[in-house]
C-alpha cells in the first residue's frame, strides 16, 4: 500500500511537470503579446519604450529555459505569479473561485444521480418495454442537447416565463438549481447507458438468480447485488467526470455568471492572461490525477477481490 | 468475508460519498452567500416600490482594485479628479479647477470638505498617495500618467510629468485614476481593500463575489448630496441572451449591451424601454500597405465606395449604429463634420478601370492576367456584428467583380502583425475613451503604435500630430484632431464603417438616469426609482 502510494505521488509529480512544460511552451507559442495585455493596450496608446520596460521588469526577454525555471521555482513555493489584468495573485484568484465550482460540482452530481440511477434501473428491469424506451429516448435527447442551449431553455422557462428561479448569479441554493440541472442533464446519458448495460449483465448472473430463488425482494436484489456489480465501470467514468467538473464548466458557468473556475479561465483566455491560464491548467491536472487515485481506491471498497489481491478480470 | 460485513462497508462507503456531496454542496453555498451578502431580492419583481436597484453589465470583474479595473467608478464607489460631461468635455470633479504652468507642470485644486467613505479627509496629500499606489500597482497606469514628481500642499497638488504632456488632464478622467483612501488600505490590508475599496463616491461596497456581483449601500456622508437609492446590486454576465432574459423577467432594472435581435419582444412590454446610445467605438477595415493590390490608393477608394454603410446599419445593426466617416464618432467635438461615403458602385468601377483593371469574360476584374482577389481577415466573434460586416462587403464586391476571400481569426490585429499575406482586415477600437482623439491618433497612425499592427504611415500627418501633442487648449486640440482626420481620410489607410450603439435596457421605474457613451458613470447619486 505504501509502495503503491509512493508510486502514485511520483506519477502525480511527473504528470504535473509534463503538464506545466507543455502549457508553458504552448502559451509562449500562442499568438499575441502579454505585454500589451499588461499595459491595457486596448484602452489607450502604449509606447514602445513602455513595452520594453515591462518586458524587462517581468523577465519576458530572458531565454525560455530561464523563464520556465523561474516560473517553476515559484510554483514549488505555491507562487503561481500574478494576473496580468488585475495584478492579483493567481493562487488567490483560484481559491476565490474554487468553492463555487465545488458547490456546482456537488449540485451536478446530485442531479446526475437523481436522473441516471432510476432511469438505468427502469431500463434494465423492463428491458424492451416502454420504461426502457423512455430511458433510451431521454439518453438520446440528453446527449444531443448542447449545454448552452439547455441552459438558455431552462432560464427561459423557469426564470423568465415562470419567474420561479433567478436567471444568474450566486448567493443561495436557488441560484444553484438551474446550472446544476444543466450540467447533470448533459452528463446523465453516458451514465444511464453504462449503468443499464452493467445492470443487464449483473441481472443475468448466477448469484442474482440465486438471490431471487432465496425469495429476496426484487428491489433488494437490484439495489444490493446487481447495482453494486454494475457500479465498477461507472466509477471509472465518474473519476474522469469529477476531475473535469472540478476544473469548472466553462459554458455553464459563463452562461449563469456562476463565479467558478470555468468562467474565470474563460475570461483569462479572452484577455490572454497567461499566468491565470497556466495556474488553472496545473490545478486541473491536480484534480484529474487526484480523482483517478480516489477511483482506484474506491475499487477496493466496492470489490473485495481487488482489496485481497486476487485480482479481477476487468 | 461475510455478506454482513461487506454490506456494512458498502453502506459506509455510500454514506461517506453522500456526506461528502452534502458538505461540499453546503460549503459552496455558504461560501457564495457569505461573499454575496444580502442577496435576498433576487426573485423579487423589480416592479415593487423599493429604493434598491439591480444593474447587469457584460464585463465580469475578478477584483475591485480601483487602479486595475473600471468597475469601482462605474459602481459609484470611487471618483476621479476630472470627469467627462454629457458633451464629452472634461470638467471638474474632485478637483475644482486646474491650470498648467508649462507643458509639463500641472496644478490641481482639490475640492474642500470632501471625506472618503472611511472618514479620512480628501486633501492633496491623500490624492498624491492614491496616485503613488496606482502607479506601483498598475504598469498600465504608470505608463499612461507619466508622472515624474508630485508636490502636495494643503488642497493644492502639483504634478510634473516626465515629458511634455498637454493631454495629461484627459488621462485623469479614466476610471483607473480613481482616488482612493490609502489610509483605509493600510488599515484593511491590500487583499481586503481590493474586495471592498474605499473611495469618495455615493455608494460603499458591502460584499463582492468575484466574477458575479457587487452589493452596494448608500454613503450617507457623500459630499454632493445623499444618493436617492439605499442599495444597489451590480451584476455581471457575459452572455447577451441571459442578460436580456433577466431584463425581460424584471430581475434587473438596467441592463447593458442587449442583443438587437431581441429588442422587438422587449419593446412589446410597456414596463421596459431601450436606450440606444452612440458609442465611442469604431469598426473599420485596415488596408495592408504592403499588399500589391490595395497599396494602390484607387483600389482602396473603390473598396471604400463598395461598403454599403446604410445596409450595415439597417440590416446588421437593426438601426442601432451610425455610419462612420472617420476614426471618431461624428457627433464628438473633434468628429468629422463631412458626410459619410455612400454605396457607389459606378464610382468604384471607374476607379478600378483607371487603376488598370479590366473585366474578364467571367465578369471579374483582372490586371495583367491576374484576377483581383483580396484576402480579408475577419473576427470570429467578440461582437456579433463583426463577423457579418465582411460578408456584406464581400457580397457588394462580388457584384462589382471583385473576389473577397474571408479568413476568420480570433485576433485579427495579432494575425496582421505576424503575417503579410492579407489585403484587408476588420478592426474595432474604442477610439476616444477619454474624450480626446490624441491617444488614438498617436497609436493607430504612428509606426510601432499599439493600435497600428499593420505599421501604417500617413504622409503629412507627422507635423499635425506633433502640433497636437504640444497643444493643451481643448478647442485647439479639437481643431487639430479634425485636421488630422482630413489628412487621414485623404490617404485612406482605413475604411471607417460604423460606430455601433450601446443598447441599454431600462425599466420604466428607473428615473433621473440615462446612459452615457463613455460607460463610466453608471451608479450615480441622482439615480432613482419610482
Amino acid at each position: 500500500m505504501v509502495r503503491q502510494s509512493f508510486s502514485r505521488i511520483i506519477q502525480l509529480i511527473l504528470v504535473l511537470l509534463m503538464l506545466s512544460l507543455a502549457t508553458f511552451l504552448l502559451l509562449k507559442l500562442a499568438p499575441g503579446d502579454p505585454v500589451l495585455t499588461i499595459l491595457k493596450a486596448n484602452e489607450g496608446a502604449v509606447s514602445q519604450s513602455d513595452q520594453d520596460q515591462v518586458q524587462e521588469q517581468l523577465g519576458l526577454n530572458l531565454p525560455l529555459v530561464q523563464q520556465y525555471g523561474l516560473w517553476l521555482q515559484g510554483v514549488i513555493q505555491l507562487d503561481l505569479g500574478k494576473s496580468f489584468v488585475n495584478n492579483r495573485a493567481v493562487w488567490d484568484l483560484m481559491m476565490d473561485r474554487l468553492p463555487a465550482t465545488v458547490s456546482l460540482t456537488s449540485g451536478a452530481i446530485v442531479v446526475l444521480l437523481l436522473i441516471s440511477v432510476p432511469l438505468a434501473i427502469l431500463g434494465a428491469k423492463y428491458k424492451g418495454k416502454w420504461p426502457d424506451h423512455l430511458s433510451r429516448l431521454f439518453a438520446l435527447i440528453g446527449a444531443s442537447i448542447p449545454s448552452f442551449w439547455l441552459g438558455l431553455l431552462l432560464i427561459y422557462a423557469f426564470a423568465f416565463k415562470l419567474n420561479w428561479l433567478p436567471t444568474m448569479g450566486s448567493g443561495n441554493v436557488r441560484h444553484l438549481i438551474l446550472p446544476s440541472i444543466t450540467l447533470g442533464f448533459v452528463m446523465a446519458p453516458e451514465y444511464i447507458r453504462l449503468l443499464r448495460s452493467g445492470l443487464l449483465d449483473a441481472l443475468s448472473q448466477e448469484y442474482v438468480r440465486a438471490a431471487r430463488a432465496r425469495g429476496i425482494a426484487e428491489w433488494r436484489v437490484i439495489a444490493r447485488h446487481a447495482l453494486r456489480a454494475a457500479l465498477l465501470p461507472v466509477i471509472t467514468i465518474f473519476g474522469m467526470s469529477l476531475g473535469a467538473l472540478l476544473a469548472g464548466s466553462v459554458v455553464t458557468e459563463t452562461l449563469f455568471a456562476w463565479p467558478g473556475l470555468g468562467s474565470m479561465v474563460m475570461e483569462a483566455i479572452t484577455q490572454r492572461n497567461y499566468p491565470v491560464i497556466q495556474g488553472y491548467v496545473l490545478l486541473t491536472g491536480v484534480f484529474i490525477v487526484t480523482a483517478n487515485v480516489l477511483v482506484d481506491l474506491s475499487y477496493s471498497l466496492l470489490d473485495p477481490r481487488i482489496r485481497s489481491g486476487r485480482g479481477r478480470n476487468v | 468475508m461475510s455478506l454482513g460485513i461487506r454490506s456494512q462497508r458498502s453502506k459506509i462507503f455510500f454514506g461517506f460519498i453522500l456526506i461528502l456531496c452534502a458538505v461540499t454542496f453546503l460549503s459552496g453555498c455558504s461560501q457564495a452567500s457569505r461573499s454575496s451578502g444580502s442577496s435576498s431580492e433576487e426573485n423579487t419583481p423589480a416592479t415593487s416600490v423599493s429604493k434598491d436597484i439591480t444593474i447587469i453589465h457584460s464585463l465580469p470583474n475578478d477584483t475591485l482594485d480601483p487602479h486595475n479595473t473600471w468597475i469601482t467608478l462605474r459602481a459609484g464607489v470611487t471618483e476621479t479628479l476630472l470627469r467627462l460631461d454629457e458633451n464629452m468635455k472634461i470638467s471638474p470633479w474632485l478637483a475644482s479647477d486646474w491650470e498648467t504652468k508649462d507643458d509639463r507642470t500641472w496644478v490641481f485644486s482639490i475640492r474642500e470638505g470632501i471625506q472618503f467613505q472611511d472618514g479620512t479627509p480628501l486633501d492633496a496629500q491623500a490624492v498624491k498617495a492614491s496616485f503613488e499606489r496606482g502607479i506601483a500597482d498598475s504598469k498600465a497606469l504608470a505608463a499612461a500618467l507619466k508622472i515624474a514628481s508630485m508636490e502636495a500642499n494643503g488642497q493644492q497638488l502639483q504634478i510634473t510629468t516626465t515629458e511634455p504632456y498637454p493631454a495629461f488632464p484627459t488621462e485623469l478622467v479614466h476610471p483607473t485614476t480613481s482616488i482612493i483612501s490609502v489610509a483605509a488600505e493600510n488599515q484593511m490590508g491590500k487583499e481586503a481593500f481590493n474586495n471592498a475599496p474605499v473611495g469618495t463616491g455615493p455608494f460603499k461596497v458591502t460584499s463582492f463575489t468575484p466574477g458575479s456581483e457587487i452589493h452596494l449601500v448608500r454613503n450617507d456622508d457623500y459630499w454632493d448630496g445623499k444618493a436617492k437609492l439605499n442599495e444597489v446590486t451590480f451584476k455581471f454576465n457575459a452572455d447577451a441572451n441571459v442578460r436580456t432574459l433577466a431584463f425581460q423577467s424584471k430581475q434587473a432594472d438596467i441592463v447593458f449591451h442587449l442583443s438587437p435581435e431581441m429588442l422587438t419582444s422587449i419593446e412589446a412590454d410597456n414596463e421596459l424601454s431601450v436606450s440606444s446610445v452612440t458609442s465611442l467605438r469604431t469598426h473599420y477595415f485596415t488596408y495592408n500597405p504592403a499588399s500589391s493590390s490595395v497599396s494602390d490608393h484607387r483600389v482602396r477608394e473603390a473598396l471604400d465606395k463598395l461598403i454599403d454603410r446604410d445596409s450595415i446599419v439597417q440590416d446588421i445593426m437593426l438601426g442601432h449604429a451610425s455610419p462612420a466617416n472617420g476614426p471618431f464618432n461624428a457627433s464628438l467635438p473633434f468628429g468629422n463634420r463631412e458626410g459619410y461615403q455612400k454605396l457607389d458602385e459606378a464610382g468604384a468601377l471607374r476607379l478600378l478601370e483607371s487603376a488598370g483593371y479590366t473585366k474578364g469574360s467571367d465578369g471579374k476584374f483582372q490586371k495583367d492576367g491576374k484576377p483581383l482577389t483580396l484576402k480579408l481577415i475577419a473576427f470570429t466573434g467578440v461582437n456579433p456584428e463583426l463577423p457579418l460586416i465582411p460578408q456584406v462587403v464581400q457580397s457588394e464586391a462580388a457584384k462589382a467583380g471583385i473576389t473577397i476571400e474571408i479568413v476568420s481569426v480570433e485576433y485579427p490585429e495579432v494575425y496582421i502583425a505576424d503575417h503579410t499575406d492579407w489585403d484587408m482586415s476588420t478592426s474595432s477600437y474604442l477610439t476616444s475613451p477619454r474624450g480626446d482623439g490624441g491617444s488614438f491618433l498617436n497609436s493607430a497612425y504612428v509606426p510601432g503604435g499599439s493600435y497600428n499592427p499593420a505599421n501604417i504611415q500617413v504622409d503629412g500627418l507627422e507635423p499635425i500630430l506633433k502640433e497636437l501633442n504640444e497643444t493643451g487648449d481643448t478647442e485647439k486640440r479639437n481643431e487639430i484632431t479634425q485636421q488630422a482626420v482630413t489628412v487621414i481620410n485623404k490617404a485612406l489607410p482605413h475604411s471607417y464603417i460604423i460606430n455601433p450603439n450601446i443598447l441599454v435596457g431600462i425599466n420604466q421605474r428607473v428615473t433621473d438616469w440615462k446612459p452615457g457613451a463613455e460607460e463610466f458613470y453608471i451608479v450615480t447619486h441622482t439615480l432613482d426609482v419610482k
